[in-house]
């Protein structure tokens, strides 16, 4: 058995923080050959924290004792794989980035530390709360619905394989409230919409009537029964239109979906179904709890969450970001230079294949050779033969010749088939070229704007992604 | 504990010279000299001992060996030590002269065929404990005079239960050893094989698994591993990792579940120590650490665990002129000297060089059953084959039957008859309970307890133990479906839970049965040379196996080029030689040479090295490669060969590249690395599993080159470049 490697989780929310360390082996999967992260072993999960804010702001610096706290004994030179995401509001405070940057310098940019990326937060919550469901499951669609503190976000996807990903400012954390109480102590711009179009006229320092809190519980669940049943009209109403973020389409052949919830909401709503009482009125100084409650009360959702309960009950995307969002790549790869290695935000350019044009090829070279600090490029190779392999390489190669590429930059070629080092071999007439080309192999294709490569780890190397675009094409 | 008497002080009577034996019958008179011809030549043919030029050429011949046999007193035989090829008794021999002598002074006028007749006639009290007074031989000279029944017959009458957390052996038991070997021995696939076999009622002798890597570290988590199963299920059982004794040991050291310690033994000290890496003294050392270290010490009868099967000391070429049941029943003589929990038995492991058909295999794990039994081991029986023999699982099963009739131990676990890793075809658990059924046996007492409690069986009315609602069902040991789809996700050849009565459903049946005939069909196909030389401009050459047959029978003959394409064959001022050959898969050269060969021609001409022209052999072995570079003066042969089919049908295509590199300086590093001082003649970088669910034949391509280069550019292969790159990069 190889050495085991580190993974973390780290989901900084509108409400709560996180962390989750894990091990796990590289190994070959001896069905299909393809290597993969196997024997994962959770070894420390924090407590749910309140993400701490300051003045509306995030409190960094104690998000980075916290930060210091959960990683304690992790070497971040050894960490292979998992990211950490900010999501929802959080993300959307004015020192997201400045924080995000501090995350990076703590991980040593061994993984992707990203903010405000909606359609990469839906598909790690599908992928971490119901993917296993969904492969037990082949033929049923699935429809994970996160619902955070500000965010629902929305992923569909059959055989653990996400194909369309949503999001909706529907979350606890719109309205907050005193604890033990409905009175106001603050509202988002989109609870303050809400209010107006629902004719509730109340403000901070006000309390909620228990019908303006069934109603406010109503429409968001109303809104996302509707997304989820298709049923959103393409014109939205203005308010609607407003706590859409990404449009959730559902995929074809999408008749009785599987319906799974994560996130705060989602874990109130299964902790119910399991016996577990309500937590009392507004104890997390949130609507989360009614929304709870009026999502377990409702028969549509009744019907469809007791049919499959998903094993992590709710952290799911600490869990996807642990478990699926980096991936290794084939044991067999090209690597110039392991020196090269970790290489950081590298923009997907695009995608060559065999019946690419030459002058769509040319574009795309011409493309990378201006990113100083590295870019990657998607290759398909759909007859996997040698023939098309000397072509291809024989194209990029010329290509490449008519370019100022720098010697030191380098050039990532990803692929799917297990076919990176002869790939890379030709593309460089058998190492004989300086170029720094890096090709890895057995990368399933992300709908992803970016690649994360961090180091050589057992000859294998692990592949992030972020930026998802998911959906968009649909 | 048993006293390990000293070696040194077991009597062992001065060898004598080899005496011709003599029968007349019809007026023809057949002469043997010397013992050990004389019970080679009493045996049934088998391929190992005609292989060996120790089986009789005719039936006439046997019958008269077996007449002189059946009349030579045991204390004939005690007499007459055999010995090695330096006229030495050697450790094994000695070990096996640890007897009884006033029980054996009571027996020993008695003539082999008088001692066949009173085991017959004797009840099971009274034949019991005889074997204390039996050398191996002895016990083999019986086993060569037994027909089918007497073999059966005899050998029910012996009781040997042993206990550790169960009780083995004990009258109206068959036992099961679950073996859930994976191919990289991923956790997952074990639970599943695990949890699979438990659920079907098998592992009540033992948990035991063969590891792919051989390490402490690996084997050490094995077992940790294997000790969390058995306590997740409750099951109670022992567990085992079967890796090299060594390697047990350190493992046991560092504070891991050695509960019983493995080892495979072998019936000629040449055998045992230069190719198993194991003495007599090691077996005790391992014997004492174990009754004082051992997890089990306080509560177990017996903690030790040896593996044997006739052939192993004729393939290595070390069988000192014995034949392969004799051999056998040496091991036997060795095993009883450390009073183990278990032994087990896996003729027809080896090949069709040992055992080819089924007759062969099924006689030979009879006589291996009867010989273990009189001399007092408690034997489980493995009656097992490979895809090149041609024993089928039909055969398989006859011979479990007549075991099961015999009186076996225990029989293993591989789920659906399918080794996923050793590439071969066992005894299953739904074999097992198939045998139970028929035979009206039940698992050890304890192990029955547990699975009556979880409903795996339960209670008839009539007292006796049956399948219960739980039997087969998996699913009870995993926490949910998706833990139980992530455990069947890394498991090969999981072609389905369903059963039919004992038996795996039909469905699944023809899923086995189908791979099976897949893999045969692959080892049995022919090279399409005409096809394979549109890829490039082979020389054809032959080698000594002049048919499919001679070339499974015989490794050696696969081995040279044939004297026909000797001239063809002459040095050349080439750096690099490919050779291209069936192997045991001609399928997996037809999959996967039109994507190998021309890139690898690519990747070498890029550099400028200088290649022969390719040579295509049909029948060909893995040393063919040594003659072949021997003859043309070419430092590296890259060889590329079908490797021997399992039990997946995609596997069947697979083939590896073996690059075979003659070292020409002289050097150190070379001369340690082969540990004698000496200088190696060849060194090996091997890159296998080459097929479409393995490493494509494109990607090989380029590994090929690779590692051709640097082997090139080192002037070395194998465990000496891996050496030297990691050296140059730092890398540890």
């Amino acid at each position: 058995m190889s050495e085991r490697v580190t993974l973390i989780g780290l989901d900084f929310g509108t409400t709560t923080s996180c962390a989750v360390v894990a091990s796990a082996r590289v190994a070959c999967n001896s069905l299909t050959g393809r290597i993969e992260l196997s024997d994962v072993r959770q070894e420390y999960q924090s407590g749910q924290i309140f993400t701490p804010l300051v003045d509306d702001r995030l409190d960094e610096a104690q998000l980075g004792r916290h930060l210091d706290a959960w990683l304690g004994q992790v070497d971040a030179g050894q960490i292979f794989g998992g990211g950490a995401v900010l999501t929802g509001l959080a993300a959307q405070k004015s020192n997201a980035a400045a924080f995000i940057r501090q995350t990076r310098q703590r991980l040593a940019n061994a993984v992707i530390a990203v903010g405000e990326d909606p359609r990469l937060e839906s598909w790690l919550a599908f992928m971490g709360n119901c993917a296993d469901l969904a492969r037990a499951n082949p033929d049923r669609l699935f429809i994970n619905l996160d619902i955070g503190g500000g965010t629902t976000n929305l992923a569909a996807g059959r055989n653990g394989e996400v194909l369309q990903t949503g999001s909706y400012f529907v979350g606890a954390r719109h309205v907050q409230l005193a604890p033990g109480s409905y009175q106001i102590t603050r509202l988002s711009s989109y609870a303050s919409a809400l209010f107006k179009h629902l004719g509730i006229a109340k403000t901070v320092g006000e309390r909620l009537a228990p019908q303006e809190v069934a109603k406010i519980v109503d429409w968001y669940a109303r809104l996302l029964e509707d997304a989820v049943g298709g049923n959103l009209p393409s014109q939205l109403d203005a308010v609607s239109a407003m706590h859409e973020q990404v449009p959730f389409q559902l995929p074809p052949a999408a008749s009785d979906p599987a319906i799974t919830l994560s996130g705060g909401v989602g874990q109130l709503v299964y902790g119910h179904l399991q016996g577990d009482p309500w937590p009392p009125t507004t104890a997390f100084g949130d609507l989360g709890i009614d929304l709870a409650r009026g999502l377990a009360e409702r028969p549509f959702w009744q019907r469809h969450l007791q049919a499959f309960v998903p094993t992590s009950l709710g952290q799911a995307t600490v869990y996807g970001l642990l478990r699926y969002n980096t991936q290794a790549s084939g044991s067999t790869i090209y690597l110039a230079d392991p020196s090269l290695l970790p290489l950081a935000d590298l923009m997907i350019l695009g995608t060559i294949s065999p019946s690419s044009s030459a002058s769509d090829v040319e574009r795309l070279i011409a493309l990378a050779s201006q990113a100083v600090g590295g870019a990657c490029l998607r290759i398909e190779l759909p007859k996997r033969s040698l023939a098309e392999i000397r072509e291809l390489a024989a194209r990029l190669r010329q290509a490449i010749a008519h370019l100022p590429l720098a010697t030191q930059q380098p050039l990532v070629f990803l692929l799917r088939e297990n076919l990176g080092k002869v790939l890379g071999q030709y593309l460089t007439d058998w190492g004989q070229s300086p170029l720094k080309v890096v090709v890895l192999d057995e990368i399933d294709e992300r709908d992803a704007q970016f690649a994360h490569l961090g180091a050589l780890r057992q000859g294998v190397v692990p592949v992030s992604f972020y930026g998802a675009t998911l959906g968009k094409e649909c | 504990m048993s006293d390990l008497p000293p070696l040194a002080e077991i009597p062992v009577p001065e060898p004598k010279p080899d005496e011709l034996y003599t029968h007349e019958f019809f007026g023809e008179k057949v002469s043997l000299r010397g013992l050990k011809r004389l019970l080679g030549a009493a045996d049934c043919s088998k391929a190992g001992d005609r292989g060996a030029g120790l089986s009789a050429p005719s039936e006439k011949i046997r019958e008269a060996a077996r007449a002189m046999l059946g009349s030579l007193t045991l204390g004939h035989l005690y007499e007459r030590p055999l010995v090695d090829d330096a006229g030495q008794v050697d450790s094994v021999m000695r070990a096996n002269y640890a007897v009884d002598l006033p029980l054996l002074e009571s027996i020993a006028g008695w003539t082999v065929g008088q001692f066949k007749d009173w085991l017959l006639a004797g009840s099971s009290e009274e034949v019991n404990g005889i074997g204390r007074a039996l050398t191996g031989p002895m016990a083999a000279a019986v086993a060569k005079l037994c027909d089918v029944h007497e073999l059966v017959c005899i050998a029910r009458k012996f009781k040997r239960p042993t206990h550790a957390r169960t009780t083995l052996g004990l009258p109206g038991t068959l036992s099961s050893r679950l073996q859930p070997n994976h191919p990289i021995d991923d956790l997952r696939g074990v639970t599943l094989l695990v949890y699979w076999g438990l659920a079907l009622g098998a592992g009540d002798a033992l948990i035991g698994m063969n590891p792919a890597i051989d390490t402490v570290d690996n084997i050490s988590a094995l077992l940790v591993h294997l000790d969390k199963l058995r306590r997740h299920t409750g099951a109670p059982t022992q567990i085992c990792v079967l890796s090299h004794i060594k390697t047990q040991l350190a493992c046991l050291a560092h504070g891991a579940p050695v509960e019983v310690i493995f080892q495979s033994l072998a019936g000629t000290e040449s055998t045992l120590t230069s190719e198993f890496d194991v003495t007599v003294d090691l077996l005790d050392e391992a014997y004492r650490v174990m009754a004082a270290r051992g997890p089990l010490k306080d509560s177990a009868r017996q903690f030790m665990y040896f593996e044997t099967g006739q052939g192993s000391e004729f393939t290595y070429g070390k069988h000192n002129g014995i034949d392969m049941a004799t051999a056998e029943a040496l091991c036997y003589g060795l095993a009883r000297r450390y009073d183990p929990f278990m032994v087990n038995n896996v003729t027809g492991f080896i090949g069709p060089e040992t055992h080819a058909d089924n007759f062969e295999m099924i006689v030979a794990n009879l006589q291996d059953h009867f010989m273990g039994k009189l001399l007092g081991l408690p034997m489980g029986m493995a009656p097992c084959y490979t895809l090149h023999s041609a024993i089928t699982l039909d055969g398989q099963q006859m011979a479990s039957e007549l075991l099961a009739a015999a009186g076996a131990n225990y029989y293993m676990d591989v789920c659906l008859n399918t080794d996923r890793m050793l590439a071969y075809f066992d005894t299953s658990a739904h074999d097992n309970q198939t045998l139970r059924e028929v035979y009206s046996r039940r698992p050890a007492p304890e192990f029955a307890a547990w699975a009556v409690e979880r409903g795996i069986f339960q209670t008839a009315a009539d007292g006796s133990l049956v399948r219960g609602p739980k039997w087969g069902d998996v699913r009870q040991f995993c926490s949910s479906d998706t833990e139980l789809q992530m455990l069947v996700d890394a498991t090969p050849a999981a072609y389905g839970f369903g059963t039919a009565g004992p038996r795996p459903a039909d469905s699944v049946s023809r899923q086995v049965r189908l791979h099976q005939a897949v893999g045969r069909e692959a080892i049995e196909s022919e090279l399409r040379v005409e096809e394979l030389l549109s890829i490039a401009p082979f020389r054809v050459i032959a080698t000594e196996a002049a048919d499919k047959h001679s070339h499974l029978a015989s490794p050696a003959a696969g081995s040279r080029v044939g004297r026909a394409s000797l001239a063809q064959l002459v040095p050349e001022d080439r750096e690099v030689q490919i050779l291209v050959s069936d192997g045991l898969s001609a399928e997996a050269i037809h999959h996967n040479l039109a994507d190998v060969l021309p890139a690898v021609l690519d990747g070498l001409a890029s550099h400028g090295v200088r290649v022969g022209q390719p040579i295509l052999a049909r029948y060909g072995r893995v040393k063919l490669a040594e003659h072949v570079a021997q003859l043309l003066g070419a430092s590296l042969v890259i060889y590329l060969i079908g490797e021997r089919p399992g039990g997946d049908a995609w596997s069947s295509r697979s083939m590896s590249a073996y690059l075979v590199y003659r070292p020409a300086v002289l050097g150190e590093s070379a001369a340690n690395s082969a540990g004698n001082g000496a200088w190696p003649q060849f060194e090996y970088t091997v890159i296998s599993n080459i097929y479409s669910r393995g490493l494509p034949g494109l990607e090989a391509s380029a590994v090929i080159v690779e590692k051709s280069l640097q082997i090139l550019d080192h002037h070395a292969a194998g465990n000496r470049l891996e050496a030297l790159l990691r050296a140059s990069t730092g890398v540890a």
